[in-house]
């Protein structure tokens, strides 16, 4: 059986590495990069929207706490959504120092981030929802981005 | 259940670590002009009084400021702990210590009684306050990660550290210097240099470089027992000193096999590293692992020639090893820092972390402080260039601070305007 800690943690880790190589392809060519920024993107959009509506959602119903670390969640999240859309803008003005920068800023909020849902989080959510881990799983799996 | 870790009030305020590390980079200058304007004859023995204010203007000036600096930042996000108070702690120990060190450079330089005792007042007050506030935090952590727990082993070396240089220095208060005097003195800077500073910068490693530079994870093995197997060692190596000195080599040979072994590996990591794009910090990683592994096989090779090589030893581990790796770490943290407060402040033009500092100025203090390195080796041979590379070494650390106050003022000066959003709704 996937768990939620597992099957979220992959998805960071996959993240992660599509980070790594759109970063290397803009600092070789930024022009080069723009395919892979945008495919980074919309992955990293797919990924918040699973916790969003589905996990996130889960927990705050099962706890009653809408107020707790998914609120947090949800305030990086729409951090990490600006940090992303100037990544998107600085690709159009073929900023590259612009870029790289941006990269860097949303790299290490994005590490800190994942590392408090990997430890904190996440191992809350398997504890308070392992009898549904499955569907949720399934859920999260067939979600259509908006 | 304790939801601290997850709120964005858990980060303490910027001010608690920017004091430490806007202060760190000061002393260094100020121990390039003691090197200056000391008798480099004198400066190659490591107990005479002018080498002691050197060597402790770094470790605890600059060393001691940044690792108090980091673990007020780092433990709150890495272990979900708030420390109390914190604001006012930093505020206050960072006062004491700088009070206590001031005194403690002077004593040193002027054998001066009441200096003395100023000096152990400041610096007892301020250190031993602010180890006892993080450890007393660190009773509420619930997921000991490998990075929580190598901090937990190094506070315990920082505070028995910390008390030895307590009695060391009230022996000076005294003037009376006790027959055991060199023993504890090699006990406080062992157990400070590799117990201290050696397992917090693994620690730290276990964690920055996947994160940072998306470099595989150490292995299990790596992660549980090294600190572990290093705080045996130093434990050994005490034991055997007080009891049967002239087998404290063996003990010496495993801790610097489990550094050299840590050296190597985060070398390979960092090959190993699907981040490809490269930044001086990764460059202050590289000389940190080689000199880290060269002070590693020094320290054994000492041991045959009568110590006469310990200020060779120090300076790689030193300056190529804790030197390397700090400043490295604060040309990533200071700048995120900046952006991470201000942007939760609700601004939103914030200038991205590559303009904040001036890359062509952070390469230029890499190669500066490379050379006054690499020149601090050679004048232990020919003394007579040493005030060349301590020239050398304080343009260097000029502008590493003059880095790290670049970013401090564009913080206050964007908080000086008004937020793009009202973040209080969110407090």
């Amino acid at each position: 059986m996937n768990s939620i800690k597992d099957f979220l943690t992959q998805d960071h880790r996959r993240c992660d590495e599509i980070f790594a190589l759109m970063e290397e392809k803009a600092n070789a060519n930024l022009e080069d990069a723009k395919e892979i920024t945008q495919e980074f993107v919309t992955d990293m959009e797919h990924h918040f929207q699973m916790e969003e509506k589905v996990m996130f959602a889960e927990f705050e119903q099962k706890t009653g706490m809408t107020q707790g670390p998914t609120a947090m969640m949800r305030h990086e999240h729409e951090q990490m959504r600006g940090l992303m859309a100037q990544l998107l803008s600085s690709l159009e003005e073929g900023n590259k120092d612009k870029f790289m920068g941006t990269s860097e800023t949303l790299m290490i909020l994005l590490q800190q981030h994942n590392m408090k849902e990997e430890q904190m989080l996440y191992p809350m959510a398997q504890q308070h929802l392992s009898a549904e881990a499955e569907r949720i799983v399934d859920m999260m799996q067939s979600i259509v981005v908006e | 259940m304790d939801f601290n870790g997850l709120s964005i009030d858990q980060a303490p305020p910027i001010s608690a670590p920017l004091r430490f590390f806007l202060t760190a980079p000061l002393f260094a200058i100020l121990a390039g002009f003691l090197v200056l304007f000391s008798d480099p004859e004198i400066l190659r023995t490591r107990f005479a009084l002018e080498s002691i204010a050197v060597t402790h203007t770094i470790t605890i000036g600059f060393f001691g400021f940044v690792m108090l600096g980091a673990l007020t930042q780092m433990l709150p996000v890495l272990a979900g702990v708030k420390i109390p108070n914190i604001e006012k702690v930093a505020k206050y120990t960072h006062l004491s210590l700088v009070f206590g060190l001031v005194f403690f450079i002077l004593a040193f330089i002027d054998d001066n009684k009441l200096f003395y005792l100023l000096a152990m007042v400041g610096l007892g007050v301020g250190f031993l306050t602010l180890i006892s506030f993080i450890a007393l935090s660190m009773q509420d952590v619930k997921n000991f990660t490998p990075t929580v727990k190598n901090m937990a082993i190094s506070l315990f070396f920082a505070f028995t550290s910390v008390l030895l240089g307590l009695m060391l220095l009230g022996e000076y208060v005294s003037q009376e210097i006790g027959s055991i005097h060199m023993f504890l003195a090699n006990v406080h800077s062992v157990w400070g240099i590799f117990g201290f500073a050696g397992i917090l910068l693994i620690g730290v490693a276990f964690q920055v470089l996947p994160m940072f530079y998306v470099a595989p994870s150490f292995k299990e093995f790596c992660l549980s027992k090294v600190a572990k197997i290093i705080s045996a060692g130093l434990m050994l190596w005490l034991i055997l000193n007080l009891f049967i000195p002239s087998y404290a080599l063996v003990a010496k040979i495993w801790i610097a096999t489990f550094f050299w072994a840590f050296a190597t590996t985060a070398w390979l990591k960092l090959n190993k590293r699907k981040r490809k794009v490269s930044d001086i910090t990764i460059w202050y990683w590289r000389v940190a692992s080689i000199s880290l592994s060269t002070g590693s096989f020094f320290w054994i090779f000492d041991e045959y020639f009568d110590s006469q090589y310990t200020v060779l030893v120090g300076l790689f581990f030193g300056l190529g090893f804790l030197l390397s790796i700090m400043m490295g770490m604060l040309y990533k943290i200071i700048p995120f820092l900046v952006w991470f407060h201000l942007n939760g402040a609700g601004y939103m033009s914030i200038p991205t972390m590559n303009e904040m500092i001036d890359k062509r100025l952070s390469k230029l203090q890499f190669f500066m402080f490379l050379f006054s390195f690499g020149g601090f080796v050679f004048s232990f041979f020919m003394p007579q260039f040493l005030w060349f590379f301590a020239l050398s070494f304080i343009i260097s650390m000029v502008i590493l601070e003059y880095n790290i106050v670049t970013c401090a003022l564009l913080y206050a000066k964007i908080k000086k305007t008004k937020p793009d959003f009202d973040m209080s709704a969110f407090k």
